[in-house]
This record gives structure tokens, C-alpha cells and sequence, in this order.
């Protein structure tokens, strides 16, 4: 191999590295911190090994909140919220990218100007929509709104989707295909990194969403593990060290998933079925 | 004709096809956006401060803000737009370079990196809050010590009104690793026969890159641009948690003030008015990237 | 194949959206369905809300079972773990607000006056069992007179805290905790600068101390709580009359510019920047050698590994201290008043949560527990969380010469801390003078002062 060619690989993976160890710095401090005791954890200059290892704080943790149950809780909702993402935003980003319809354009732009508002000022109108609808305390108000479309998803697959040619389209209108044939044969086959990406992202808020289940549960049984690991800190006072182990256990299942997910960003898969 | 009524059912059905598929997401529409967004209009014009029931008062809610009576309003914005200045562009360029050396084909252990990548915005505020206020600290920090190592003066990062705005533009482009994922997915998609048609031509790297590589990316630039900068307009939970606006108001912003008037002053109506106001500025923004973009997003769908 | 899987995906969404909805409506009938019928002898179920770490959640739990065991009163705790305002005022909002519960004392005086909360006066009055002074005097929450929405959850005093050894180690005497013996505030400056130590192990007496390289500062003065200077130097947050902005008043000023003094001219308070980098262990891990804090920090020393002691606050012309505490208060919107008062006067009394003041988080609202000895001994003596000389620095101190924080009865307080905040930031960095910037302020403040509650 060509020396430039090699030094130019060097060089591009010093990049990396160096952009690797800076984003697993926090993550680092939160494991060695998980293992510490609160006197440690706020030492300067920090140290970054702790001694002794102490993984009674995973124990302690773990009893101290209702752990399992804020999992199963957490679990329940964040798959809900998976397949409503798959869903809505699969169909709806096609009907905005590929099918013409009278006033597609106006609710394309509603979409996108529904993302455009800080909730601040929409969370009460909202709450109280929900409370018209007796549904306050319920996973409701967490879930249906995902089955729903959310515009992130949809604005994202539509995007995507118009890379797709649509002389193939026109193909299969040809040989009489509906626009569900298309949909099912054609573009959901090609479309699989963006779901992935849509998928690990649904994944990932739902399972860290901490404003919906503060605001529409009241009873500690239903409450998620974004909402568990609250109970750690207060206003005056905080127990650190079960913060950081009970916040590594929580992050664990998202980079699991996260890593896993990812593998399915297959090198050379196109995105316009003319493979090689 | 027989062909044209063809072409009508045609259409017809498409259109069917197209309001069926897109029911979901219209009926979401309704419900969970237009209602409350009406709601929270109308409530712009009241006075509502949750306790009472609201009563109109038509404008005064927004004169308060642009007649100066309100002292946070103007410079509210003025930071706001600060950090969008900084934030929109340097995010985009570091998330695609990001992605782009780590599409590269030599490199192994991909999967390793995407994760790493994307575990910033997966870790706990508070982690990365502790971590942040650890580098940003003047005395012991990584950066300043760093600095001083370099021989230049340290800087006093979050505590200073001229540095707190660029310290946070620097802590958020620490966390955009899912813009660094979707510009993945992006380079994916990106046919490889272009790729090896332009080799046969004799292209080089560059050549590849600015005529191949770009402009099939796009319409995923174009994406990660529009949600950068609507998102970049709500910046919020660095100011709640790490300067609280401070110091001086110099991160006072805007959805942090918001926040504030809604939920610390109980002022609801007058924070609906406020809101109102950033949702035409980033309507306006988008809508001009929108009109701009077809001169340069190149849709293959549309060829 | 893919159609199969697109109808398996139908099937089972439909299959979720179902259970959903059975979830939904199980979980949403229970205690509201079954409180509908009148004249029906079902319990009486509470809506008590609260915010708390693991260890006030526990005993707040725990003492709200215990009520509902004595008295067959239904409770149902609602612990938020955070965010607590802004769940409140969706709930209010919402018309779905607890019983009772506990509230920041902004909201609670702004919706009290706006009607949203119970007086408690007439269930004060006409209850055999309740004297009002029983509990100590500032304690109370009252909008105006006859209209008192409240009372202190528990009582929070402010006072010195130190590690022993490090005066020791430094032959400094130890604070006093009598009132009529604190230290002047030339004494206090002066002991400080023996116990702030640069890396070399110089003192800030010594000419050649370096401020730059401070390893141990004597003080830690969190300009959070500068309150307790402005009243040891006669000021206030406003004027006696309640028209007047108080902090730009000269006594304010002298108070706020000797705290400012403290980091940039005598070098023995961390700055805010530094103090960022220091939660509540500095002083085990000997970052500190005095803080000023409030009573809850006992809660966290009691747990940590050094020799605590405690001294009354240094003084400027009075000694006194501080005396703070959210109120907890009963919504309007109960539907069993008589039920709320009776789990509200539970709470006050000390016993039923006698853990959390045992354990140094709370001070007791109950004015015998601070004069009766065997009581005293339930919770200000004998445990790690108090040491040797509280009851004289703290206890008495608190409930002799506590003055209240300004959120007690300051009206419009949030919006005016919106401008005063900046304005001692530029204090607090050291880019102002405290004159400068407290005057400066002053013009914007007026308009926004409004008087005092319940005057």
C-alpha cells in the first residue's frame, strides 16, 4: 500500500480515536463512579479508578426503588412506542413522499411546524385534553400519541424515501400493482437503514422520557425508570453513588440495543435496488 | 378514452391510497397538535396564570414584550440566536466529517465506533452534566489545563457572560450522535456503482466527494439542517440544569424562559404569547430553507 | 413473505392497542369510581403529595400509614420525584390537584391569594385540639390577616458548620454557640484567613500567600444564603414598610459587599465558579473548613466521616440567623376538608416524623420540643446528626432570632429575584460593586414591589 495512502488512514483514525475516547468520558466517569462512595465521586482532581470496588451500590440501588417493576413498566411502554413508530411513520412518510393527494402539502407543512412549538405551552392544553378524556394515570396519553405519527419519524422516512427513483414505481403501476404492493414490495425492503435509525431512536426516548411519565402518572407502581432514578436526588440533597449505579443499569439495555441494532447498517445495501 | 379514464381511476385511487395512509398521522395532527396549539394561541391572548380563568386581554401580552416592559425578551433572543449562529453550521460539518471518515472502508470495528459515537446522547444528564462542569471547571478542569500546558490564558468557560454561550455550542456538539447516525445511514444509501462508474472514469477522492458523495446526500443534509436548526431555536436543559440562564442572563434561553415565565412564574398566558413569537421566527427560518432548498437538494425521486 | 410480516405487524399492533385500552380503563377507574356515591360507607381516600430524597420519602410514606391505621383515613401518597412545580401546576390546571401536599412558597402565596387554597384559620380556631402557639411564630403563612394558608413543612434554621479538626489542626478557637458570644465579623474574617491555605500550606495572613493556588479555603459562604448577613447587619429584602427595595439599602449593601469581600479581597470563600465544583463534601474532604448551611446539611454530614461541629453564624450588628421552610398546604378543591385537617395536623406534630428530624433533615415546627428537655433529647442530642452544642447554636438560636426568609411573606418575590439574581451575579464574579449593583437594580425593582402577605 502507497505510504501517503497509509498515512492518510493513520491520520483518519487518530481522528476517531480521539473523538471516541472524548464521548466515552462520560460514560466512563459514570461506571467508576457506580463504584465509589459519595466522598469519592466529587474528588478533585478526579480519580479515575476507584479503590475499593464498591459494587454494593448495585445492590443498594437496585432495593432501594422498585426496580424490576419501573423496568417492566418501562419495557411495556417503550415497545408500544416501537411498533406505533414503525408503523405510522413507514406509512405516513410514503403517503408525503410518493402518493399525491389533495392537501398533502398543507399537512406536510402542519407536520413539520407541529415540532416547531416549545411544548412548554402546549403540555398544559394538552393535560387537560387527556384529563377531558379520563385518561390521566394511564400509559395512554405516553403511547397513542406515537401511533399517531410523529413528525421526526415521518419527515426523516420521507426524506429517504425520495431518494428511491420512481421510475420503478411507475414499473409496478404498470404491470397493475396498487400502491400497497409498492409500498410492502418495493420501498419497505429498501428503507431499512432509515427504520433502523427510526427504531433505535423510538427506542431510546421512550425508555429516557421523563416529562411524559412525571406529568400523566400519579401512582409509583406505573412509574418508568427515567422517573426512578429522580428519586435519588432532591432539592438540598442527592445519594451520588446510587445515582451512578442505578443510571448504569438503566443505560445498559439502550447500548445494548443501540449496538445490536446498528449492525444492520449493512455496507453496500442501496437505497435504490440497483445493487453493484 | 379508455386511456384517460384509466389515468383518472389511476389518480384517484393514489389519492385514496394517499389520505388512507396518511389517516394516522392527520388524526394526530388534530388531536395532538392543532388543539393544543390553538389552545396555547388563544391563551396568548389572556391572562392566565393557571389559578384564574383566563381572561382576554388582547395584545397586551405581546406589546409587553416588544415595548421593552418585559427586561428579558430582546436579550432572550439576542442569545438564542447566538447559539444557533454557532450551533447549526459547526454541528452540521462535524457530524458529517464524523460520519464520512467513519463510512470510509478501511476502518474496522465500525460497530464499536457508531456506539461510542452515539453514547453521549444516551448517558444521563446528570452524568454529563458532572463530566461537563469537571472540563468547564477553571481551577482543575481538563480544558484549562490543557491550556495552560499550551501557555494560554484559561478562559473562565460557564462562568463568564462572553464564554458561556460558545462553552454550551461546545458541550451540545458533544452530543449529536444521532445527526452522525442518520448522515450514516445517509452514506449508505449511496449507490457503490457510482462510485466505482466515477473510479473507471478516473475520478479521485474529491472529485468523488463533491460530485458524487454530496450531492446524493442532500436531501439527508437538508433533513439534519431543518431539525438542527428547529432544534438548535429550543436549546433548554443546559440552561435548567448547568447556568439556570446565568450568569448575568448571558444563557437566558429563549425555551428556558419560557419554561420559566410558564412554570416558576405561573404566568401561562404571557408565556403562550412568547412561545408564539419563536414559533413564527423558526416557521419563517424553515420556510425560507424550504423555498431556497431546490436550488441545491437534489431528489433522485424527481429526475 | 414481507406481506405476512405486515400482517402479523397489524395484528399484533391491534392486539396492543387492545390491551392498552383494557389497561387503561382498569387503571383508570379505582379509588375515583369507587369515591362516587354518596352517603355510602366507603373510606375516606387523601391525596397527600410531596417531594424528597429516598430517606424523606420513606418516612413520609411510613407516617402516612401510620395515620391512615389510627384514624381508618385512606392516604394515598403521591412522592413526585421531580420537576415538582411544574406537575403541581399541570394538576391544578387540570383540576385533578391532590388534597393536600406540600408547595413552594411562591405558589403557594400566589395561589393562595388567588383562592386556589384552603384557609386554615377557621380549622385552626374552631379545633379543641390545636393551639396555634403551640408552634413557633414565624412559621406561618399568611396572605392576609385572618387568611393563613400554611405552615412550614418544618422548620430550617442556618448557622456555622465546621471540621473540627482543621480549626484545631490550625489553632483557631472554636465558633461559640452562644448568640451573645459570636464572633464580630473582624474576627470571623480574621479566622477564616488562618484556616484558608494555599498549596504551599501558607495561610492568608501569610504576605507571601499566593490567592491563586487556594487548596483549603476557610470559608464557604454560599452567596445563596447572603439573607442571614443582611439581617445580622439590620437590613432586609425590602423596607419596613413595604414599599422600599431593601438590599439597596446601606445595610444590605455593607452585608452583600463584606460576603463579596470575603472571595475577592481576603481570598477565604471559594467564588461561584469554584463553588460549582463542590457539593456537600467539602468539608469532609477538607476543601472548607466553615460553611454557612442551612439545618438539612446535617443530614448528609451525619452520614459522612469527620468531626462536625456546629457554631451560631458570625455577626455583623445583631446575631441572629435565618429561618426557612416551604409551607405544606390544603387545596381548595378537596373534597374532605375535615379529613385533610386532621392528616395536616398529623404531619406538624414532630412525633410522626421524628426520623427525619432525628436524622438532622428537619427542625420540629412544635416551639416545647425546643424547651422541653426530654424532648430536646429525642432529637437535638446524643446522635451524629447533632453534636455537641447545637441546641445552643441551632435549636435556641433558631427559634430565639430567626428571622424568616423573604419568601415567607415578600410579594411578586420570583419575578423580583429574576432581576436581582443577575444583578448580584455581577457581585458575586466580582465585576461590580455591590452599591453599583444593587442600585443599579434598584429603578426595575420598584415598579415590581408590592408589600408583604398578610400585612
Amino acid at each position: 500500500m502507497k505510504k501517503s495512502r497509509r498515512i492518510q488512514q493513520i491520520i483518519v483514525y487518530l481522528f476517531l480515536i480521539g473523538g471516541a475516547a472524548f464521548c466515552l468520558l462520560p460514560l466512563f466517569w459514570l461506571v467508576r463512579s457506580s463504584m465509589m462512595n459519595s466522598l469519592q465521586i466529587f474528588e478533585m482532581p478526579p480519580k479515575w479508578i476507584p479503590s475499593p470496588f464498591r459494587l454494593q451500590n448495585y445492590v443498594e440501588a437496585l432495593t432501594t426503588i422498585d426496580f424490576f417493576q419501573f423496568f417492566r413498566n418501562t419495557l411495556f411502554i417503550t415497545v408500544s412506542c416501537l411498533f406505533g413508530a414503525l408503523f405510522s411513520s413507514s406509512i405516513g412518510a410514503y403517503s408525503y413522499a410518493r402518493l399525491e393527494w389533495p392537501g398533502r402539502r398543507l399537512f406536510f407543512g402542519l407536520l413539520l411546524a407541529s415540532m416547531m412549538l416549545p411544548s412548554a405551552v402546549t403540555l398544559i392544553p394538552t393535560f387537560i385534553g387527556w384529563r377531558f378524556a379520563d385518561l390521566i394515570n394511564t400509559y395512554f396519553p405516553l403511547i397513542l400519541p406515537v401511533w399517531l405519527g410523529s413528525a421526526f419519524d415521518i419527515f426523516l422516512l420521507r426524506q429517504f424515501y425520495s431518494t428511491i427513483p420512481k421510475d420503478m414505481d411507475e414499473a409496478a403501476y404498470v404491470d397493475g400493482a396498487g400502491p400497497w404492493t409498492i409500498f410492502t414490495r418495493i420501498i419497505i425492503p429498501l428503507s431499512k437503514p432509515p427504520l433502523i435509525v427510526i427504531g433505535l431512536f423510538s427506542f431510546m426516548n421512550s425508555w429516557n422520557d421523563f416529562m411524559g411519565p412525571l406529568v400523566y402518572l400519579n401512582e409509583e407502581r406505573k412509574f418508568t425508570l427515567a422517573l426512578g432514578l429522580q428519586m435519588f436526588q432532591s432539592l438540598h440533597s442527592a445519594q451520588w453513588h446510587l445515582l451512578m449505579a442505578a443510571s448504569t443499569v438503566v443505560i445498559l439495555p439502550v447500548i445494548v440495543v443501540f449496538f445490536i441494532g446498528q449492525r444492520y447498517f449493512i455496507e453496500g445495501i442501496t437505497l435504490t435496488g440497483m445493487k453493484g | 378514452m379508455k386511456i384517460g379514464g384509466i389515468h383518472i381511476q389511476h389518480k384517484r385511487r393514489i389519492a385514496m391510497a394517499g389520505i388512507l395512509f396518511a389517516l394516522p398521522s392527520i388524526l394526530g395532527l388534530m388531536l395532538f397538535v392543532m388543539l393544543p396549539m390553538l389552545a396555547s394561541l388563544l391563551l396568548s391572548f389572556t391572562d392566565y396564570r393557571i389559578v384564574n380563568t383566563p381572561k382576554f386581554i388582547g395584545l397586551a401580552n405581546y406589546i409587553r414584550l416588544f415595548d421593552g416592559t418585559d427586561p428579558y425578551f430582546y436579550n432572550s433572543l439576542w442569545v438564542t440566536l447566538k447559539y444557533v449562529i454557532l450551533r447549526v453550521p459547526l454541528g452540521l460539518v462535524f457530524s458529517f466529517m464524523a460520519a464520512f471518515l467513519l463510512n470510509m472502508q478501511f476502518i474496522r470495528g465500525k460497530s464499536v465506533f457508531r456506539t461510542i459515537f452515539y453514547l453521549p446522547s444516551i448517558v444521563p444528564a446528570v452524568a454529563s452534566s458532572m463530566i461537563w462542569l469537571w472540563l468547564f471547571s477553571p481551577d482543575l478542569g481538563l480544558f484549562n489545563s490543557f491550556l495552560e500546558a499550551l501557555n494560554l490564558p484559561t478562559l473562565n468557560w460557564l462562568y463568564s457572560e462572553q464564554t458561556v454561550v460558545p462553552s454550551i455550542v461546545l458541550m451540545s456538539l458533544w452530543g449529536m450522535g444521532s445527526t452522525i447516525i442518520i448522515f450514516l445511514a445517509g452514506l449508505q444509501g449511496v449507490p457503490r456503482s457510482l462510485y466505482e462508474a466515477a473510479t473507471v472514469d478516473g475520478a479521485g477522492a474529491l472529485r468523488k466527494f463533491q460530485h458524487i458523495t454530496i450531492p446524493m446526500m442532500t436531501p439527508i443534509i437538508f433533513f439534519n439542517l431543518i431539525m438542527g436548526s428547529i432544534g438548535a431555536f429550543q436549546v433548554f436543559t443546559e440552561a435548567l440544569i448547568m447556568t439556570q440562564g446565568g450568569p448575568n442572563n448571558a444563557s437566558l434561553f429563549y425555551n428556558y424562559y419560557i419554561y420559566r415565565q410558564a412554570f416558576q412564574f405561573g404566568e401561562m398566558g404571557q408565556a403562550s404569547a412568547i412561545a408564539w413569537i419563536l414559533f413564527i421566527i423558526i416557521l419563517l427560518v424553515t420556510v425560507i430553507f424550504f423555498r431556497t432548498s431546490k436550488s441545491w437538494v437534489f431528489y433522485e425521486s424527481e429526475v | 413473505m414481507n406481506k405476512a410480516k405486515r400482517v402479523a405487524g397489524v395484528v399484533l399492533s391491534s392486539v396492543l392497542t387492545i390491551s392498552l385500552l383494557l389497561s387503561g380503563c382498569s387503571d383508570s377507574g379505582g379509588p375515583e369510581a369507587q369515591g362516587g356515591k354518596n352517603g355510602q360507607k366507603e373510606p375516606v381516600t387523601l391525596k397527600f403529595s410531596f417531594w424528597g430524597d429516598t430517606i424523606e420519602k420513606k418516612t413520609v410514606t411510613e407516617a402516612l400509614e401510620r395515620f391512615e391505621q389510627e384514624t381508618g383515613i385512606q392516604v394515598e401518597p403521591m412522592h413526585v420525584p421531580a420537576d415538582y412545580l411544574t406537575k403541581m401546576t399541570t394538576m391544578v390546571a387540570g383540576n385533578v390537584a391532590p388534597d393536600l401536599g406540600y408547595l413552594s412558597s411562591g405558589a403557594a402565596l400566589s395561589w393562595g391569594r388567588d383562592g386556589k387554597l384552603l384557609n386554615l384559620t377557621p380549622f385552626m380556631e374552631n379545633d379543641p385540639d390545636f393551639k396555634k402557639e403551640d408552634y413557633l411564630d414565624q412559621i406561618w403563612y399568611e396572605i392576609e390577616p385572618g387568611n393563613i394558608i400554611g405552615m412550614s413543612t418544618a422548620v430550617e434554621g442556618y448557622g456555622l458548620m465546621y471540621n473540627k479538626d482543621l480549626l484545631l489542626e490550625a489553632g483557631v478557637e472554636l465558633p461559640p454557640t452562644d448568640a451573645n458570644k459570636a464572633w464580630d465579623w473582624d474576627t470571623f474574617v480574621e479566622y477564616a484567613k488562618k484556616l484558608t491555605l494555599d498549596d504551599q500550606g501558607r495561610n492568608a495572613l501569610d504576605p507571601n500567600f499566593n490567592p491563586d493556588k487556594i487548596r483549603q479555603f476557610g470559608l464557604q459562604y454560599d452567596p445563596y444564603n447572603m439573607m442571614a448577613a443582611v439581617v445580622s447587619n439590620g437590613g432586609n429584602f425590602l423596607t419596613e414598610d413595604g414599599k422600599g427595595f431593601g438590599l439597596a439599602q446601606p445595610e444590605a449593601i455593607e452585608a452583600i459587599q463584606k460576603l463579596a469581600d470575603l472571595m475577592y479581597v481576603h481570598h477565604v470563600s471559594p467564588t461561584p465558579l469554584q463553588t460549582k465544583n463542590m457539593p456537600d463534601t467539602a468539608l469532609q474532604t477538607k476543601k472548607v473548613a466553615m460553611t454557612v448551611s442551612g439545618n438539612w446539611a446535617l443530614q448528609a454530614f451525619a452520614e459522612q466521616d469527620f468531626n462536625l461541629g456546629v457554631g451560631v453564624l458570625p455577626k455583623l450588628k445583631e446575631s441572629n440567623t435565618l429561618l426557612d421552610g416551604a409551607p405544606t398546604v390544603i387545596f381548595k378543591s378537596t373534597k374532605h376538608p375535615e379529613e385533610a385537617w386532621l392528616l395536616y395536623k398529623y404531619m406538624t406534630d414532630p412525633e410522626s416524623v421524628l426520623p427525619l428530624i432525628e436524622g438532622g433533615l428537619w427542625m420540629p415546627l412544635k416551639k416545647e420540643w425546643y424547651t422541653n428537655p426530654e424532648l430536646i433529647n429525642k432529637w437535638a442530642a446524643g446522635n451524629k446528626a447533632h453534636p455537641e452544642g447545637y441546641t445552643e447554636a441551632f435549636m435556641k438560636q433558631t427559634i430565639e432570632n430567626g428571622f424568616r426568609t423573604p419568601g415567607f411573606e415578600v410579594k411578586n418575590l420570583d419575578k423580583i429575584n429574576a432581576l436581582v439574581t443577575p444583578a448580584l451575579d455581577l457581585v458575586w464574579t466580582g465585576k461590580q460593586k455591590a452599591e453599583e449593583a444593587l442600585k443599579g437594580v434598584e429603578p426595575k425593582v420598584l415598579p415590581l414591589i408590592e408589600g408583604y402577605y398578610g400585612r
